[in-house]
């Protein structure tokens, strides 16, 4: 019972990181703009989140902790994807490259910074892992009291986030102007709609979910290792958010059968059946990816992605 | 006189020059920008860890330590050449390579398989993992040319997949697997697999990972040249990348095309693993995070202005400092500040374009008013 309890808290969580992350992926898609430094993006909001975690002092009450440590997750890296604004929509660079270099940027940034502040004595040179068990008893509770079953609330807010965003994105002027900008721009420029401010903002919603995705990330274990960035779980969302074909429900589901196979590559152990087949615990771990593969072989046919992904608007050519 | 101001002009004017002039602007603004960060870590020492970073090996005041690691640098640069080769010739052809990490790491299985479990000879072994990475690459080729699969996304899945197979395989087996360092053997030096150092060793101060793969990586490079300029190999896949329907229009076999910039570009980064492993540089190690190298391809073929001869320069550049980035850990600086720069340097690289642009536009403003001018002097 219990460990049932504990793989599906495992499972939910890596839902929400997944949908949450890859639904900000989808502002920024549905605008016009490749959204492959979430990597980045959640890197940074799980870094900046970690050393908020890491500083701040124990005599303030948890409630506010907790508030300050989201703020500062979804701005920090809501800011740091103007960066990627400013160079892919105003100066028209390569989506791709950007993407890359700012993926490179933010694990070299953690690392940087984080070593900077773990510097004791001791430890001259510090160390790339912060740990937070405070939070960590903070962000996690006991479900239904029970020990050794923990439950992230963050989770709630991504499921409640969840109709929101679908609400804002079909039924709002503000989704249909955003998906219109990444469909055809001239058109909507034609129509009076700002492009390039539609496109900025549709990249910072993606920076502040994504910040938050990396939050919930790191929060649903005590210490994390910030060499290894946010673990791939940003290339992971950005395919989930293609093989989700850019809709909200689709995502949601993506993102559920490929946290369905991440979950079993950290639990096949205590599944009795699964542990006595002796299969090597890479083939687990290599498991999701595989399958990840074959479904965009099956859905990537027919593209259904915005027409204008990835091509910078030149007024010029209207 | 004259001649001589002309020749300076078209010199100026041209589009080579300009990529040079914007590739250092990026990267001495990326330098400016490390420093500043090296100043806010630690404003005492920040001066000379710049100077270590920049300096590396001269900074060494015996005279064979520094052809020591001067031998070390270039040694290491050869791999990141390959890389960036790799990276430039998918994107001639439309494609954005990122599972380079992916195809380096299978090279690196059939490397140590090969090389250390065997003790293969080494052009053998460095053919079947070239070989074998060009498959590799190959699969999301074919996943793009057939089933119109996004090739950045599969090959991240591949990158990840190709991780969890080095892992696995090269850890299960007791006869290559150090377990004690957790990373691979290394391939010996005088071993069957090791690339011969052709008496370059000398030159270097007795340093044996420089050898024959320098050589190697020249005539690599070159043929690249070759391919691009000269060949119809060369023509197809560049007019694939530039317009894939014009070029089905006029004939060339898209899936084909796709198929083959996969594969040499899989191959080149086969021939990364080759010359990273098989001089006993370095080992697998085991990990949790994609190899760094596929990304640092990237990097060096882009601030290389995407040109095989530029690419010789950028990736010496970033070896360069990345190397004097590990010689500041003493100060108290974590060395990957060095990585932060070399990010900052391709995100800048990211601009050229558009700095190009902007050269070009004044160009032709200037060209415009020169034309005006001696309108007004006729009338």
């Amino acid at each position: 019972m219990i460990i049932t309890l504990s793989i599906l808290s495992f499972l939910l969580a890596y839902v929400s990181v997944l949908t949450i992350t890859a639904l900000g992926g989808m502002f920024s898609e549905k605008s016009g703009t490749v959204a492959l430094s979430l990597e980045g993006s959640m890197t940074i909001g799980a870094f900046s989140s970690g050393v908020a975690m890491y500083l701040l002092p124990t005599y303030l009450p948890d409630g506010l902790c907790a508030i300050i440590v989201i703020l500062v997750a979804i701005i920090s890296s809501g800011l740091y994807s103007l960066l990627l604004a400013l160079a892919c929509i105003t100066f028209k660079a390569n989506q791709t490259l950007i993407g890359t270099a700012l993926n490179i940027l933010s694990t070299a940034l953690a690392v940087v910074i984080i070593k900077q502040i773990t510097i004791t004595e001791a430890l001259p040179v510090g160390n790339s892992r912060l740990s937070f068990n405070r939070f960590y008893e903070i962000f996690n509770f006991n479900l239904f009291g029970l020990q050794g079953v923990r439950f992230n609330w963050l989770i709630f807010i991504v499921l409640a986030l969840i109709p929101i965003i679908y609400v804002v994105i079909y039924k709002t002027k503000f989704g249909l102007r955003l998906s219109s900008c990444g469909e055809n721009p001239s058109s909507a420029d034609s129509l009076g709609i700002n492009v390039n401010k539609t496109r900025y903002i549709g990249v910072i919603l993606s920076g502040l979910f994504a910040g938050f995705g990396g939050l919930l990330l790191i929060s649903m274990n005590a210490e994390w290792e910030f060499a290894n960035g946010a673990s791939g779980f940003g290339f992971l969302a950005l395919a989930v958010l293609i093989f989700g074909q850019w809709k909200p429900l689709y995502i949601f589901l993506g993102a559920f059968i490929f946290s369905l196979f991440k979950t079993l590559s950290v639990v096949y152990p205590s599944i009795d059946f699964l542990a006595n087949l002796g299969i090597s615990s890479y083939f687990y771990l290599a498991l999701p990816y595989v399958v990840c593969l074959i479904v965009l072989v099956f859905t990537s046919k027919k593209n259904v992605g915005p027409k204008a992904l990835g091509v910078p608007y030149d007024k010029g050519k209207r | 006189m004259n001649k001589i101001k002309s020749f300076f002009t078209s010199f100026i004017k041209k589009d080579a020059t300009k990529t040079v002039v914007t590739s250092l602007w990026c990267a001495l603004l990326g330098l400016i920008l490390g420093f500043i960060i090296l100043l806010i870590i630690n404003a005492r020492d920040a001066a000379f860890g710049m100077t270590s970073v920049l300096g590396n090996y001269l900074i060494f005041s015996s005279h064979s330590d520094r052809l020591n690691y001067f031998g070390q640098a270039l040694a290491k640069t050869a791999p990141l050449i390959a890389m960036s080769l790799s990276i430039l010739v998918c994107y001639k052809a439309g494609l954005f390579n990122l599972g380079g990490s992916g195809q380096y790491s299978i090279a690196v299985i059939i490397i140590t398989l090969l090389g250390v479990g065997a003790n293969m000879p080494w052009w053998f072994v460095l053919i079947i993992a070239m070989i074998g990475a060009a498959i590799w690459s190959m699969i999301s080729g074919a996943l793009k040319a057939f089933f119109n699969v996004n090739e950045v996304i599969s090959g991240i899945m591949l990158n990840w997949i190709a991780l969890y197979l080095t892992n696995g395989i090269l850890s299960s087996n007791t006869s290559i697997w150090d377990s004690a360092h957790s990373e691979s053997y290394r391939i010996s030096s005088g071993s069957n697999s090791f690339i011969p150092s052709i008496g370059l060793e000398h030159v270097f101060a007795g340093n044996q990972i420089v050898g024959l793969g320098m050589i190697l990586i020249l005539v690599v490079v070159a043929i690249i040249y070759i391919l691009f300029k000269k060949s119809t190999v060369g023509y197809e896949l560049k007019a694939t990348g530039f317009n894939p329907d014009a070029a089905k229009y006029a004939g060339i076999n898209y899936v084909k095309n796709v198929l083959i910039a996969t594969a040499i570009s899989g191959a080149l980064a086969g021939l990364a693993a080759v010359l990273n492993l098989q001089n006993g540089f370095t080992s697998w190690r085991l990990s949790s995070v994609t190899p760094e190298i596929g990304f640092q391809g990237i990097s060096a073929a882009f601030l290389g202005g995407l040109h095989p001869i530029g690419i010789i320069f950028s990736s010496y550049f970033i070896i360069h400092i990345s190397e004097g980035g590990s010689m500041i850990t003493d100060l108290g600086f974590a060395p990957e500040v060095a990585s932060i720069m070399t990010s900052v340097i391709i995100y800048l690289s990211g601009f050229t374009a558009f700095m190009k642009e902007m050269i070009r536009k004044n160009e032709i403003k200037d060209e415009l008013n020169r034309l005006n001018r001696e309108k007004e002097k006729k009338s």
